[in-house]
């Protein structure tokens, strides 16, 4: 189980990688953490030519408050992300997200840029990052763009970033006050692939939503927004009635959830009924409290 | 088709070391075959068992996802570099033959690695805490009992007792 | 001169046991924790090459062609093998039942996904899985065997050809007047089950280090083996070479199990090293190889039984059905874990009679292996599912009904139906602290509470045998031959009284070296450390067959000390030489032999040693001077199998009872372990720190087995469960803790009293966990038929019966 023959080149410079990627005559991947990437060069799945390894370059890893967003570098690893008091403070729910991926053998290496350019359907970071309407900033040949997280998933382990384009940077934009955020997922064993998970934020006023917003994973080829359904929750009086009815309609509401041989597409419908429910539970009561 | 082997120079377990590795080669085959530290196993090659965990400046990773390329320049521990030059066991795998946190010991070196980074980081770590690390490492003789209780034990030596409240 | 080998702790030389049946730290620990001891995978050997082995990718096809030669050109391989090589230079594969085996590397047609093609051997793994994909291979694709039940079905296409047909075995066993005792009963129960295929995952995968001589014919081969004499007996029938040309040297296994297997691609590299040479050619299986073509799968059955129950809820008949799809070949001997249910049939129950219809069959799927407990575990868990099935209708608790059939503890030796005695036990006394253990009175109230409130809280009380101390007699009904399994040990001791001990076995993780230690430190009155145990290659080794069958401990145990006792034997002769009177005169005892009541009539055995060694001109004439014996332990009173299959095979019966208590999250299915409780006899515990170990280790593969671990095929016969990403192993966090108490009921048959326990709590924890699942389920009126009982099936067992249409689960549906 050994990769198939690559070169390998390890710049210093973010100018530099994009040179090296955007050389026609060599097919080339970019290497983060490789906790997913290498696995798949393991079992000569992954099969690229050259592996741009971004592990080199000074300043992708910073994680920093910027007016009152929080910019994460692409090269931050998901545990300098549960770790840093930042995040924790401004985006719990980032904070929370993280502490369900795999294990810290894994986190220690796995970065965030890593996670969203994968795009694993049942990855939590690209669920949050919908939730969060988190901003890609990334740089190609002619210049950097930026892309809402709405369009960045663009299918199963598809995103839109084009091929000579690096993920330089997320940010998540400054949380409203008494904001509450919710996290709930249904995994096999502990630190597994979700069979489906939802990342809920909740804002309430006088007692009614304010807004809402609800985020699947697993349970599609990208993040699913139950946009209906947050738009149903808005100046509603939060209940246990009203949630498990919201939850319903969004189990109802999936389009071809997968199926594998953990959940059955009807099991899976199921399991988002139930993380939808918990998210938005945990949601409004610290949204209540905050 | 002979591909090209690169320099790799880095410190493993306080000393110098260096050797030839293609780009493809992991880390963990680099210091088994190229190293002869054979004491860091290998059990899945894609990163689940954790029996190539080993630290990497401070950091336990595992030895399968990680080129031996990118470790150039790195300070690495391995279960080779766990107990004292003159044979005396660290507290941690003292704690493991004391409570048979062990039985064909072919995962052990990942365990010890994983949770040595654990003994640094968190001189009292949570149950939580703990689990969270352990689970991230398979055995399949234990049960994981022996191992948890090695765990207990360790930290109780290492001067400070984990909190014993109903985790994850 | 009859040796005899002491039956309880009492009985050893010495007035202060230090070491047997004492919890003590295991003597492998410092060179596994240091990373230290030599794996296979960790050895070199000079001009060693690396193999790569090229598998189908289909379940069956057609080998349209086969084109090495752009392989064979690149840099770095040194040979390639295919069919070809394995049809001119091997045999077929031996197999249970016979004939159900094939050559190492398929010729015209492939019967599995993952099945050996063709082979590289190179100067590095990576480079000949390089060469791998400059091989060209066409196939034309057929239609796979996929459901066992269709495979029997006259107009099914056949696995292979040659035997006409996909039925391995088809057999019906009667033990006693079945039919009279259901016709009889005012209750008869029955149901269906479905146990899909698990397996043994060791931390290491499979290996072997083959180097072929040409020049001596002779072949060794290093490994990662359980049974090393047995793996060499079979490459010499491979091969066609005498069976002393044929040297195996076991290496430390990181984990067993039972599934190693391996066999296959042993002899692929075999078959490279003879056409590289001689060059010692390396294979380790990938785990994507393991789960995928290893000795990693084991039963994979569709069950139907029948309890019959009289008017006073005594279990009077048995009847089981399985069909037991074994897949593509026999080689990995998984029928034998068939066979083994016959060693415990009707469990720990007075249960008089009872039928076994049996059916192996093969489908295109990987060949079945044997796996801890070898075959036992599904059977208890289709019976200890029908106790709660009756004791449900019959509105009796389980606990309770299980006490009414137990075998009473006076009624030992007991002979059970299917033909093997129990050595002893006391089934109430287990139950009765397992139940105290768990607070089971407080389990039904907690669970009363929680029905109340509309939770699913279930309790499960099961208990089951585990037959130890192997025969191969057990297995005669698969067509393995012989009665009494040998293991043999010399016992050393050189000129400075310094002791060592070989056996001819490989570390596994069972404390085998520190047993042996115990035995001979605490014979002979010395420390732990003054004795060294040495592992032998076969051709040096006693009668060896190692691990496996909860045999070791027992077995090495009589091999060792018989050894110590054909020792001091000969010391007698030579004290008594020396100090002028009769062997009989001569004590033994706390390392020192003398005479009781003469002062000073007292000598060491470093002394008596150094007397044999060198000063001859003390010995008794014809004396052998050399401190050294060997004893071969096999155990006694063994029968030969009848034609129904019965036979005194397994030596010993330990018994164990398990409490567990559960609660199932309706919406998501996912099951809760809130407590587990186990109480087990196993007799004298030699070890009890390393009996407990395997308890615990043991706990947790049943918990795999019951809710996580699965291997699973789609509709065409392609694994699903190729990566550790889908086979799921527990973790620590899936593992409750252990409540733990022993009852000691030690065996009459057996040195000091012990009894097999390295298998243990897989018989019984499956089982326990999916009554206490039923007893959850059971307000709902849904049931728990197969295992695993993962969420999304426990999910679909409750909307089905929310339905009111559950239907009996049979069918192998993956969920």
């Amino acid at each position: 189980m050994k990769p198939a023959p690559f070169e390998y080149e390890a710049p210093s410079s973010v100018e530099e990688a994009l040179r090296l990627l955007a050389d026609p005559a060599i097919e080339t991947s970019l290497l983060a953490g490789g906790q997913s990437l290498v696995p798949a060069l393991n079992m000569r799945l992954a099969r690229p030519e050259r592996l741009v390894d971004l592990g080199r370059i000074e300043g992708l890893d910073a994680i920093r408050d910027e007016n009152g967003a929080l910019c994460i570098g692409a090269m931050a690893t998901k545990r300098s992300i549960e770790r840093s008091a930042l995040v924790a403070q401004k985006q719990p729910l980032l904070h929370e997200a993280t502490g369900h991926i795999a294990h810290p053998q894994i986190r220690n290496r796995g970065t965030l840029g890593g996670s969203m350019a994968h795009a694993d359907p049942a990855a939590e970071y690209p669920a949050v990052a919908v939730a969060l309407d988190a901003e890609f900033r990334v740089i190609g040949p002619s210049g950097e763009r930026r892309i809402a997280a709405a369009d960045f998933f663009v299918t199963y382990l598809t995103t839109a970033l084009a091929e000579d384009e690096i993920l330089l940077e997320v940010t998540f934009p400054e949380r409203p006050a008494g904001e509450g955020v919710g996290f709930a997922e249904i995994c096999r064993r502990h630190g597994d692939f979700a069979m489906a998970g939802a990342a809920a934020t909740a804002r309430l006023e006088a007692g009614r939503y304010q807004d809402a917003r609800i985020v699947l994973f697993g349970v599609d080829a990208t993040p699913v927004r139950a946009l209906s359904q947050e738009e149903r929750l808005r100046g509603e009086v939060p209940s246990e009635a009203l949630h498990a009815e919201v939850a319903a309609a969004i189990g109802a509401g999936l389009e071809e959830p997968p199926g594998d041989q953990h959940a059955s597409p009807e099991f899976r419908r199921q399991l988002a009924r139930t993380v939808s429910k918990r998210a938005l539970e945990a949601a409004v009561a610290r949204a209540a409290k905050a | 088709m002979s591909p090209t082997r690169i320099p790799v120079r880095l410190r493993v377990n306080g000393r110098p070391a260096e050797g030839l590795a293609e780009p493809r080669t992991s880390l963990v085959d680099f210091l088994r075959d190229e190293l002869d530290l054979t004491g860091t196993h290998v059990g899945c090659e894609h990163g689940v068992c954790g029996l190539c965990t080993v630290r990497v400046d401070g950091v336990a990773v595992r030895g399968c996802l990680m080129l031996a390329v990118q470790a150039d320049g790195a300070e690495i521990l391995t279960v080779e570099g766990l107990a004292s030059p003159d044979g005396k066991l660290h507290p941690l795998q003292e704690a493991f033959a004391e409570e048979h946190g062990l039985q064909c010991g072919f995962c052990t070196p990942g365990f010890l690695m994983a949770l040595h980074e654990l003994i640094d980081d968190e001189p009292n770590p949570s149950e939580e805490q703990i689990r969270d690390v352990l689970g991230g490492q398979l055995c399949r003789c234990t049960g994981y009992a022996g191992i948890l209780r090695a765990v207990q034990s360790a930290f109780a030596k290492l001067g400070a007792s984990p909190s014993t409240e109903s985790g994850a | 001169m009859a040796i005899e080998i002491p039956k309880n702790l009492d009985g050893l030389p010495t007035s202060q046991r230090r070491f047997v049946g004492r919890r003590v730290r295991r003597r492998e620990d410092p060179a596994l924790l240091t990373g230290r001891t030599e794996f296979l995978d960790d050895i070199k050997l000079p001009r060693m090459l690396h193999c790569a082995v090229l598998r189908s990718p289909f379940p069956r096809a057609r080998i349209e062609s086969l084109d090495v030669t752009a392989a064979e050109a690149l840099p770095g391989v040194e040979a390639v093998v295919t069919g070809e090589d394995a049809r001119r230079w091997s045999h077929p594969a031996a197999s249970s039942p016979d004939g159900w085996g094939g050559h190492c590397l398929a010729g015209d047609e492939v019967r599995l996904v993952g099945e050996p093609v063709a082979a590289v051997a190179a100067q590095s793994r990576a480079a000949a899985e390089d060469a791998l994909e400059a091989i060209e291979i066409e196939y034309e694709p057929l239609d796979p065997i996929v459901d066992p039940f269709e495979a029997m079905k006259p107009e099914s296409p056949l696995v292979d050809e040659a035997k006409g047909t996909n039925k391995m075995l088809d057999r019906v066993f009667t033990w006693g007047d079945v039919d009279a005792a259901f016709d009889a009963a005012p209750h008869v129960f029955r149901e269906s089950f479905r146990w899909n295929r698990v397996g043994a995952n060791p931390t290491e995968t499979f290996g072997a280090i083959c180097e072929w001589d040409p020049m001596s014919l002779e072949l060794t081969v290093r490994g990662s083996i359980q049974s090393a004499s047995h793996f060499g007996l079979g490459r010499a029938a491979v091969f066609g070479l005498p069976s002393n040309k044929v040297n195996v040297i076991a290496t430390p296994h990181g984990g067993s199990f039972g599934g190693r297997g391996g066999t296959r691609c042993t002899d692929v590299a075999c078959l490279l090293s003879r056409k590289a040479e001689g060059r010692p050619v390396k294979w380790i299986e990938d785990r994507m190889e393991y789960l995928t073509a290893g000795g990693s799968q084991a039963w994979d059955r569709h069950y139907e039984v029948e309890l019959a129950v009289d008017a006073d809820a005594k279990v009077t008949g048995l009847r089981v059905k399985l069909v037991d799809d074994l897949g593509a070949n026999g080689e990995p001997y998984g029928a034998i874990c068939a066979a083994k249910p016959l060693a415990a049939f009707t469990g720990p129950y007075a249960i008089p009679v009872a039928a076994y219809d049996l059916k192996l069959v093969a489908t295109n799927k990987l060949p079945s292996s044997p796996y801890r407990g070898m075959g036992p575990p599904p059977h208890f868990f289709v019976l200890e599912q029908m106790m709660d099935i009756a004791a449900r209708s019959l509105a009796i608790d389980p606990a309770e009904f299980r006490r009414k059939n137990f075998i009473p503890k006076d009624a030992f030796p007991y002979t059970i139906p299917s033909g093997n005695e129990y050595d002893s036990g006391d089934y109430e006394q287990v139950l009765d602290r397992a139940l105290e253990l768990a607070d089971y009175a407080g389990l039904r109230r907690q669970q009363a509470e929680a029905r109340a409130a509309g939770r699913l809280f279930g309790v499960g009380v099961a208990s089951a045998i585990e037959p130890g101390v192997f025969d191969w007699n057990a297995y005669a009904i698969v067509g393995l031959p012989g009665t009494g399994v040998p293991e043999g040990a010399t016992v050393n001791i050189d000129i400075l009284g310094m002791i060592s001990v070989r056996v001819g076995f490989a570390m596994e993780g069972q404390g085998q070296y520190t047993l042996v230690s115990q035995l001979a430190a605490d014979y002979f009155g010395c420390e732990l450390e003054a004795v060294r145990v040495v592992p032998m290659d076969t051709q040096s080794a006693p009668p060896s067959f190692g691990p496996g069958g909860s045999r070791l401990g027992v077995a090495i145990t009589g091999a060792v000390l018989g050894a110590c006792e054909k020792i001091r034997g000969k010391m007698t002769r030579v004290v008594a030489g020396l100090m002028q009177t009769e062997p009989e005169n001569i004590v033994f005892r706390d390392g020192k032999f003398g005479i009781p009541g003469v002062e000073g009539a007292s000598m060491s055995v470093a002394e008596v040693a150094g007397t044999m060694l060198a000063r001859s001109d003390l010995l008794p004439p014809d004396i052998d001077p050399r401190p050294e014996a060997t004893h071969v332990w096999t155990a006694a009173g063994r029968t030969e199998p009848d034609a129904q299959g019965r036979a005194k095979s397994y030596l010993t019966a330990a018994q164990s009872v398990h409490v567990v208590a559960v609660e199932i999250d309706p919406e998501t299915g996912q099951t809760e372990i809130l407590r587990y409780a186990v109480v087990d006899d196993c007799g004298t515990r030699l070890n009890p720190v390393v009996v407990q170990g395997q308890l615990e280790g043991s706990v947790a593969q049943g918990i795999g087995a019951a809710l996580y671990e699965e291997y699973v095929y789609d509709d065409d016969a392609q694994p699903l469960t190729t990566t550790y990403m889908d086979y799921l192993i527990p973790t620590v966090n899936e593992i409750p803790e252990l409540l733990r108490d022993e009852v000691v009921t030690p065996s009459p048959f057996t040195p000091l009293g012990a009894k097999g326990c390295g298998e243990g709590a897989i018989h019984t924890t499956p089982a326990a966990v999916l009554c206490a699942i039923n007893d959850a389920l059971a307000p709902l009126g849904a049931r728990a038929r197969e295992v695993p009982a993962t969420p999304n099936r426990v999910w679909n067992w409750i909307q089905e019966a929310g339905d009111g249409n559950q239907t009996p689960q049979g069918e192998g549906s993956n969920g």
